[in-house]
C-alpha cells in the first residue's frame, strides 16, 4: 500500500445510516458482539434448547391441569386452562430474564479488560457511550429474540381464551423492563470491577435481592407488624404509610408486581388506578404496581448506565 | 525539526514509588525513536500516558500539539497505539477484526472495504483475510494488531515491544514494516530491550532508568557524549614497538593497547612477534587498539605518520561503539 492510499481514507464520521440494519450497524460494538454471538450453530441452537423446553414446559402444564379438572372444553374453565398457561409462560420468561440478562452483561466491560482488548478500546475514537450502549445493546437485543420467539407460546393461551390483550402488553412491558434493569446492572457492575467474576458475583447478588429479596423482608417482617399492632391498630397516618411502603417494595420487584398487577386485573378490574378504603373511612388512591415498576426500572437501568459511562470514560489514576 | 510528540516533567507516582520520574523527551516528527530501558523502568507507563490510558501525577505531553489531559480525543485521533500485551477477540474474521476498529475510528462504512484490503495487503496478510484472528500464529497477531493501529491514517505510532516474544522472522518482518511506515511519513515512537533493533532502525534513542531519562538524542551523538573519545583498531604485519612508540608520542593519543586478530591479546606472543616482519602473513598480524580523540583530520594525520615512517599497516579502521557499550555506560542497572 502506498501513502496516498491510506491518505485517501476520509477521517469524517461516518455519516447517519437508515434502517433498522443502519441502527444496529452504526455502533460498532453493536455490530460486533452480534456478529460474534449469531455466528456458527451456537445461537441457534441455544433458541431451539430454549423454544423445546418451553413447549414441553407448557405441554406438561396443560395436561396436568386437564387431568386434574377433566373438564377442557366447557367454555368457563377454558378461559381459566388459558390464563394458566400464559401465566406459566409469563412467569417463565421472567425467571429467564432475571437469570439471563446478568449473564449475557456481567463480563461486558471486565470481560474487554481480561481479554487485553480494553485498551485498544479506549485509544480508539470510540466513546465511552457507545461502548456501554452497544454491549447494553446487543444483550438485550438476544434477550428480546428469545422473548419474541416465545410469542407463539404465549399466543397458544388465545386459543383458550381468558387472556386480554391488556394483559399481554403488560407482561410484555414488564419483561422488557426487568430485562433493561438487570442488563443495566451487569454492564455497570463490569464497568466498576477490574475482574469479570467480581462483576458476577454482584451482578446476582443484585439481580437475587430484587427478586427474592423482596419476600424475605416480607417474612422478616411480618411477626414484627403483628406485634405491633396486636392490641391497638395503626393510626390512619401510619396505616398509610405502611401500605405506600409495601406499594414501593412491590412495585420494585418484578414477581411481585407481575403477581399483585394479576390479582388486582382479576379482583379489581383494573390495571390502572384504584382506590383502597382504609380503617378511618378515607380512600387512598393507588395504581396498578406495574406501572411505577416500570418507572423504577427506567430510572434505576438510566442511572447506572450513566454511572457506567462515567466509570468508562475516567482515565487510569 | 519539529517535535510530535513532547514531554514535559512528565512524572506519574504510585505511593511513594515514581513509576516515571520528570521524563522530559522530544520525539521528532518523521522519526523512529527507540525507547530503550530495563524491564521495570517506566516504559509501559510512560506509552500508557502518551496514549490517553493514565493520568500523569504531574507534567504535561503533548502529542502532535495536542494536551494528554485536556484534549485526549486530539490524542487518539493523531495516534496508533499497540500495547505490550495485547487481546485479540478470538470470535472474528481477520477482515470483521478490522473492519471494527475502522468503525471506532468513525471510518465510513462505504470506504471500509478498500481500507482493510490495503491494510492487509501491507501487513501481508490479505491471504488470512476470512480466517478467524485465534488461527494466526503470534507474529500474524502482531502485524494485525499494527494493521489496526494504521486504520484511521495516525501520525504518530506508539508501540510497545513490538518485538517481543516473535520469533526471528517474525521479527524482522516487524522491523521491515516499522522502516516502511517511516518511509509513509509516520513518527514511530516504540519501545525495546532489543538493542540490536534499536541500532539498525532508530533515529533518535531515548534510554531511560528508575523513570527517568538518563540520555536521549541520535544514536552518534550519544556515543560522542558518553564515549567522548573514538577507538581506532591498527593492524600491522610486524614493527608493533615502533609503532606503539609513534603512536604514543602523537597528541591526542590517550592510550595504546595490544590485541591479536581472532583472538585475546597474547602478551607473550606479541613478545616474540617483533622483528618478524610478515613472516608468515596476515595470520601473524598484530593489531593495536589506540584510544584517540581528535577530529577526521587528525585520524588521517596520524595513518599518514604510520605510513610516512614506513610501518607495515594492513588495517586501519575505526569501531563503531555498539549501543551495548553506550547502554551500559548510560544505565547503572538499577531498577525502581
Amino acid at each position: 500500500m502506498t501513502t496516498e492510499a491510506i491518505g485517501e481514507t476520509p477521517a469524517q464520521p461516518a455519516g447517519p445510516a437508515r434502517g433498522l440494519r443502519g441502527l444496529l450497524t452504526r455502533n460498532p460494538v453493536v455490530l460486533k458482539e452480534l456478529r460474534g454471538r449469531m455466528r456458527g450453530p451456537r445461537a441457534f441452537i441455544v433458541l431451539t434448547a430454549y423454544l423445546l423446553l418451553m413447549s414441553a414446559f407448557v405441554t406438561l402444564l396443560y395436561a396436568i391441569y386437564v387431568a386434574s379438572t377433566n373438564s377442557v372444553y366447557n367454555g368457563a374453565s377454558s378461559q381459566v386452562v388459558g390464563k394458566f398457561v400464559f401465566g406459566a409462560v409469563v412467569g417463565i420468561e421472567l425467571l429467564l430474564v432475571c437469570f439471563i440478562a446478568p449473564a449475557f452483561t456481567a463480563a461486558a466491560i471486565s470481560g474487554e479488560r481480561e481479554r487485553q482488548t480494553y485498551d485498544l478500546l479506549r485509544t480508539t475514537l470510540l466513546t465511552a457511550s457507545a461502548l456501554v450502549f452497544g454491549k447494553l445493546a446487543s444483550a438485550l437485543s438476544y434477550i428480546l429474540l428469545l422473548l419474541i420467539a416465545a410469542f407463539p407460546l404465549q399466543s397458544l393461551a388465545f386459543l383458550l381464551g381468558g387472556v386480554s390483550p391488556q394483559e399481554v402488553i403488560i407482561a410484555t412491558l414488564l419483561l422488557v423492563a426487568t430485562a433493561y434493569l438487570f442488563g443495566t446492572s451487569g454492564v455497570f457492575f463490569s464497568s466498576l470491577m477490574r475482574r469479570t467474576l467480581g462483576s458476577t458475583v454482584l451482578t446476582y447478588a443484585f439481580a437475587l435481592l430484587a427478586t427474592l429479596g423482596l419476600p424475605l423482608v416480607l417474612i422478616a417482617l411480618l411477626p414484627l407488624t403483628s406485634m405491633l399492632f396486636n392490641n391497638a391498630p395503626p393510626g390512619p397516618a401510619l396505616e398509610t404509610i405502611l401500605i405506600y411502603g409495601v406499594g414501593f417494595l412491590i412495585a420494585s420487584n418484578p414477581i411481585a408486581t407481575a403477581v399483585v398487577t394479576e390479582v388486582l386485573l382479576v379482583t379489581e378490574q383494573t390495571a390502572f388506578y384504584f382506590p383502597l378504603p382504609i380503617s378511618n373511612g378515607v380512600t387512598l388512591p393507588l395504581v396498578s404496581p406495574w406501572a411505577p415498576f416500570l418507572l423504577f426500572c427506567l430510572v434505576a437501568g438510566t442511572l447506572m448506565t450513566i454511572a457506567s459511562i462515567l466509570a468508562v470514560r475516567r482515565a487510569e489514576t | 525539526m519539529p517535535a510530535i510528540i513532547e514531554t514535559h516533567n512528565l512524572t506519574k507516582r504510585y505511593g511513594a514509588l515514581a513509576a516515571v520520574n520528570e521524563l522530559s523527551l522530544q520525539v521528532d516528527e518523521g522519526a523512529i525513536y527507540g525507547f530503550v530501558g530495563p524491564n521495570g523502568a517506566g516504559k509501559t507507563t510512560t506509552m500508557r500516558m502518551l496514549t490517553t490510558l493514565l493520568q500523569p501525577t504531574s507534567g504535561q505531553a503533548f502529542v502532535s500539539g495536542c494536551s494528554i489531559t485536556r484534549d485526549p480525543r486530539g490524542v487518539r485521533r493523531a495516534i496508533g497505539y499497540m500495547p505490550d500485551f495485547f487481546g485479540v477477540y478470538d470470535d472474528m474474521k481477520v477482515w470483521e477484526y478490522l473492519d471494527f476498529f475502522a468503525a471506532c475510528y468513525e471510518i465510513p462504512e462505504a470506504t471500509r472495504a478498500g481500507l482493510i484490503n490495503d491494510l492487509l495487503e501491507l501487513v501481508d496478510l490479505s491471504h488470512r483475510r476470512d480466517d478467524m484472528v485465534d488461527t494466526l500464529s503470534r507474529g500474524m497477531k502482531q502485524r494485525l494488531c499494527l494493521a489496526r493501529t494504521l486504520a484511521h491514517d495516525p501520525r504518530v505510532l506508539i508501540l510497545d515491544e513490538p518485538a517481543s516474544g516473535l520469533d526471528p522472522r517474525a521479527r524482522i518482518e516487524i522491523r521491515e514494516l516499522l522502516l516502511e511506515l517511516s518511509r509513509m511519513g509516520k513518527t514511530i515512537f516504540f519501545s525495546t530491550h532489543i538493542l540490536a533493533d534499536v541500532a539498525e532502525i532508530c533515529t533518535q534513542v531515548g534510554i531511560i532508568e528508575a523513570g527517568r531519562l538518563v540520555a536521549q538524542g541520535s544514536l552518534a551523538d550519544m556515543q560522542r557524549r558518553l564515549r567522548p573519545h573514538r577507538r581506532l583498531h591498527i593492524t600491522l604485519l610486524g614493527h608493533l614497538p615502533e609503532a606503539h612508540a609513534a603512536l604514543v608520542a602523537r597528541p591526542g593519543v590517550m592510550e595504546v593497547r595490544q590485541t591479536v586478530v581472532n583472538g585475546e591479546p597474547r602478551p607473550d606472543e606479541a613478545a616474540e612477534a617483533v622483528g618478524q616482519v610478515g613472516a608468515d602473513g596476515p595470520a601473524s598480524a598484530k593489531t593495536l587498539e589506540v584510544d584517540f580523540t581528535g577530529d577526521d583530520a587528525a585520524v588521517s594525520a596520524l595513518l599518514r605518520e604510520l605510513v610516512g615512517r614506513g610501518l607495515p599497516v594492513l588495517r586501519f579502521t575505526e569501531s563503531v561503539h555498539d549501543l551495548e557499550d553506550v547502554f551500559m555506560h548510560a544505565t547503572q542497572g538499577i531498577v525502581s
